[in-house]
């Protein structure tokens, strides 16, 4: 080869060599560079609303959580601890006072302030809103400013369970234009970002949170709604955090599957069964608790909901611990019991071989909704039970807008069915079950259970409210205007990335905010 | 031309009569909106106090002349749930299950044209028994089940396919591909194999048989028979002489199927987390978002019947015998 040509090699083998070190040194940069730290919860349902006054379904409960702060947060133990609230106190039975902090900002730069505290209140209560828990804020006469850090709560009437419904995200009084539903605007620890319909929600750390910005750099909130694919999902390694509501099966293999921890919780949500107390032959409450004892909990429990949730004892809960005592029970199951007591009640077999007093068939329909397999199954055993005691109990199951509709009308005669978010006694039994309450579908009414209702609301010591709610359960669970089928279980799975990772009973995601 | 005008101008009352029919189906099924947006908390004042900033209490003459006046204008009303316009959400998710048809329609016609063309030209042989148990097979297994297990083979297990969501639409990373830039392209057409697999298996199936008796029939007649005399090359009759006859009856079921593929969307989508109208769909009946599910329905017949209109039109051009007269 020629001197010109070798020259002419060596200063190509010299660029080249250049351009190698280069790419590898940038590659090399790469990957060092922080990969961002993004968490992928699944979920079941898509938001309708980010406005957390008017939300109304768990995905944007959870995205709200963390996109707002509240005066308190609830605790994994649903005890209330100082958010935008440093601190708290009660001058009198009708009067709160919140002492804020001063440096907490909304995701805009402005500062939280006792306006916008004043303001989420007020409009959470103005009817125009139709805020979906309105009601929970209803005894609440005025809430206003004092000075530039304070709140004052005045309260129409006594109200204990108050502070357990003051983790409503507080609002910019001046959205400045934002419509809250669609483009939030909060103080918490993650910022909205932006919104996928049908596909997901994205959050990004809050850098400035007055407690320390997150660890998590991104929170993706996928929407996968069907419970087996979401659980599959997670076991490609599309999700990294699943929650209920889960099928059996799904729950029990990956409980099994040491690739997930596992965080099992007693909820806050309850399935029952509801009455209507003005049925011809329902409205016995001898015929009630018959039919209580005829509900085999446990098989039902066991078989059909997978042992995922717990058989319940009464309509206190177990997660409320203050209020809770397992002493109180409702009949057991006990299919010969329950005969004996038709009988003694001069419930006589008819022709048809169905039971027959003063000419009146025992028979009624026994209704649910269709979005939930466990509950059809549950009537359906349960119609078959009755029929073998001389007990003729129809079946009906509606979509959920025409069931709820037929029962909040009255229109119903035994159906199956829950509350959720049950954070107080009070939630799960003051509109539920008190005389006059917006909730007392079945129309049950006890002078007594009302005075100790209203007493539970209005007396400020946990130990005295306990045991309101104890008197007042006793005698639901010989009255039966309600059986409680079972406490609802919360089970949540999450890979490593999330080592540390705890969910509170109604699936809140705060624990992410960790700094 | 002319029939094509026809046909166009046929849309006109076949749109009014589904909005009426909507509107009264809407209307009349159980189930009150004001009292599921309230919940169960619901005072009968809120409730009704709901219903009547919402003009339900309004009599349904004056709710549909009210929809009607809106229609014309242009506006499908605001969903009572999202507190945004129904056209934007329709408009928004209709591209991905737009795409997901497609790609759908797509497996279908080539699997069942390719395995009925295998089928007929192998007949009797164990292919062509394969291809006829894939058939039954196809036609048995629900959208549903058949997704799941794609997932848990494909993501679960092996790991070579993402199990939810929808990558970048198609017609934007199209032009990043051919501009030498084709991961993202990649990524979409990796998030749309199993669904379309799910939802295309039926079609499938069914155009596997048509296609194999099509051709079983086109292969046995004098024509094929003269061709193959004249010594046209076999590959060449197959395909140019007999599939294009067997073609017939395929194109007609291809437009039927869309109408199940819309309708098979609404699984799919929810196995898969698709972001489609489908998912939309289910939200919007379960919660009785009333403007939402006439939109909804209305823009599914609007793209049924224009798909139909294109397989008529695409029927006339397959077939010489058949034209515009």
């Amino acid at each position: 080869m020629s001197g010109e040509r070798i020259e002419r090699w060596l200063a190509a083998a010299r660029a080249l060599a250049l351009v190698g070190i280069v790419l590898i040194a940038e590659s090399g940069f790469a990957a060092g560079a922080e990969e961002p730290r993004v968490i992928r919860i699944g979920t079941d349902v898509d938001a309708q609303s980010l406005d957390p006054r008017l939300q109304r379904d768990t995905t944007a409960y959870r995205l709200n959580n963390l996109i707002y702060d509240g005066l308190i947060q609830l605790d994994e133990n649903l005890t209330p601890r100082p958010d935008l609230a440093l601190s708290w106190l009660q001058a009198d039975e009708k009067t709160w006072v919140f002492t804020m902090r001063r440096d907490a900002t909304f995701h805009d730069g402005r500062p939280v302030t006792p306006d916008d505290v004043v303001y989420t209140f007020e409009s959470i209560r103005d009817p125009a809103l139709n805020a979906r828990f309105r009601s929970l804020y209803e005894p609440i006469e005025t809430v206003e400013a004092v000075g530039d850090d304070q709140v004052r709560f005045t309260l129409k009437a006594p109200y204990s369970p108050l502070l357990s419904y003051l983790d409503l995200g507080i609002v910019p009084k001046d959205a400045r234009g934002r419509d809250l539903n669609v483009n939030p605007l909060g103080s918490g620890p993650f910022r909205f970002s932006r919104w996928e319909r049908g596909g997901r929600i994205v959050l990004s750390a809050n850098e400035g949170y007055f407690a320390g910005r997150p660890a998590i750099d991104e929170i993706d909130m996928i929407l996968v709604p069907d419970n087996t694919a979401r659980a599959q999902a997670l076991e490609a390694g599309d999700l990294d955090l699943i929650m209920s509501p889960l099928s059996p099966q799904d729950v029990s293999r990956l409980a099994a599957d040491r690739r997930y921890r596992h965080v099992h919780l007693p909820g806050i949500s309850i399935t029952y069964f509801n009455f209507n107390c003005r049925h011809p032959v329902l409205s016995d409450p001898t015929v009630r608790r018959a039919l209580a004892m005829l509900i085999d909990q446990n098989t039902i429990v066991q078989q059909i909901y997978g042992g995922i949730d717990v058989p319940a004892t009464s309509l206190l809960i177990p997660s409320l611990r203050w209020s809770y005592t397992p002493e109180i029970r409702q009949p057991a199951y006990n299919v010969d019991g329950a005969r004996k007591l038709l009988a003694e009640a001069g419930w006589k077999p008819g022709a048809d071989g169905i039971l027959v007093k003063n000419g009146q068939r025992l028979a009624f329909t026994l209704a649910t909704h269709a979005e939930d397999a466990n509950r059809i199954q549950t009537i359906e055993l349960l119609q078959n039970t009755l029929k073998q005691v001389g007990i003729d109990a129809k079946v009906s199951v509606t979509d959920w807008p025409a069931f709820i509709g037929s029962v909040q009308t009255g229109n119903y005669d035994m159906a199956l069915l829950g509350w959720t978010i049950l954070v107080d006694p009070d939630r799960a039994m003051y509109g539920q079950l008190s005389s006059s309450g917006s909730l007392n579908f079945g129309h049950y009414a006890n002078a007594q259970v009302d005075a100790l209702l209203a007493r539970g609301r209005a007396v400020g010591e946990l130990a005295a409210r306990a045991q309101a709610y104890q008197s007042a359960a006793r005698i639901i669970a010989e009255e039966l205007p309600y059986y409680v089928l079972s406490y609802a279980g919360f089970d949540a799975f999450a890979t490593d990335s999330l080592s540390g990772f705890a969910a509170d009973a109604r699936g809140f995601l705060r624990g992410l905010a960790a700094p | 031309m002319g029939y094509l005008l026809t046909r166009l101008g046929l849309f006109v009352p076949m749109l009014a009569g589904v909005v009426c029919v909507v509107f009264l189906l809407v209307h009349l099924v159980p189930g009150d909106p004001a009292r599921v947006l309230l919940g169960e908390d619901a005072s009968p004042q809120a409730v009704a106090q709901l219903r009547h900033s919402l003009g339900l209490d309004l009599p349904l003459p004056s709710q549909f002349l009210r929809y009607l006046d809106h229609l014309l204008h242009g506006d499908l009303g605001v969903s009572m749930f999202q507190n945004v316009p129904v056209l934007d959400l329709v408009l928004g998710r209709l591209p991905a299950t737009l795409e997901l048809a497609a790609f759908a329609i797509l497996v279908s016609v080539c699997l069942g044209v390719t395995l009925g063309c295998v089928a007929a030209v192998f007949q009797g042989t164990a292919l062509d028994v394969l291809c006829l148990v894939f058939a039954q097979l196809g036609v048995s297994v629900t959208v549903f089940w058949l997704g799941i297990l794609l997932m848990l083979a494909f993501s679960v297990e092996l790991h070579w396919l993402p199990a939810i969501g929808r990558g970048a639409p198609l017609s934007t990373v199209l032009a990043a591909a051919v501009a030498g830039r084709p991961v993202a392209l990649l990524d979409s057409l990796a998030h749309l194999t199993m669904p379309a697999i799910a939802l295309g298996m039926q079609g499938a199936a069914i155009i596997c048989r048509l296609v194999r008796s099509g051709m079983l029939e086109a292969l046995a007649s004098d024509y094929v028979r003269t061709a193959r005399a004249k010594g046209v090359p076999r590959f060449a009759v197959t395909v140019r002489h007999a599939l294009r006859n067997a073609l017939l009856p395929t194109v007609t079921m291809i437009g039927w199927q869309f109408g199940n593929l819309l309708g098979g969307a609404v699984l799919t989508e929810g196995i898969f987390g698709w972001p489609g109208l489908g998912q939309l769909a289910v939200g919007a009946f379960s919660q009785r978002d009333l403007p939402l599910m006439q939109g909804i329905v209305l823009t599914f017949a609007l793209i049924f019947g224009l798909v139909t209109l294109a397989t008529d039109l695409a029927y006339g051009l397959i077939d010489p015998r058949i034209g515009s007269r």
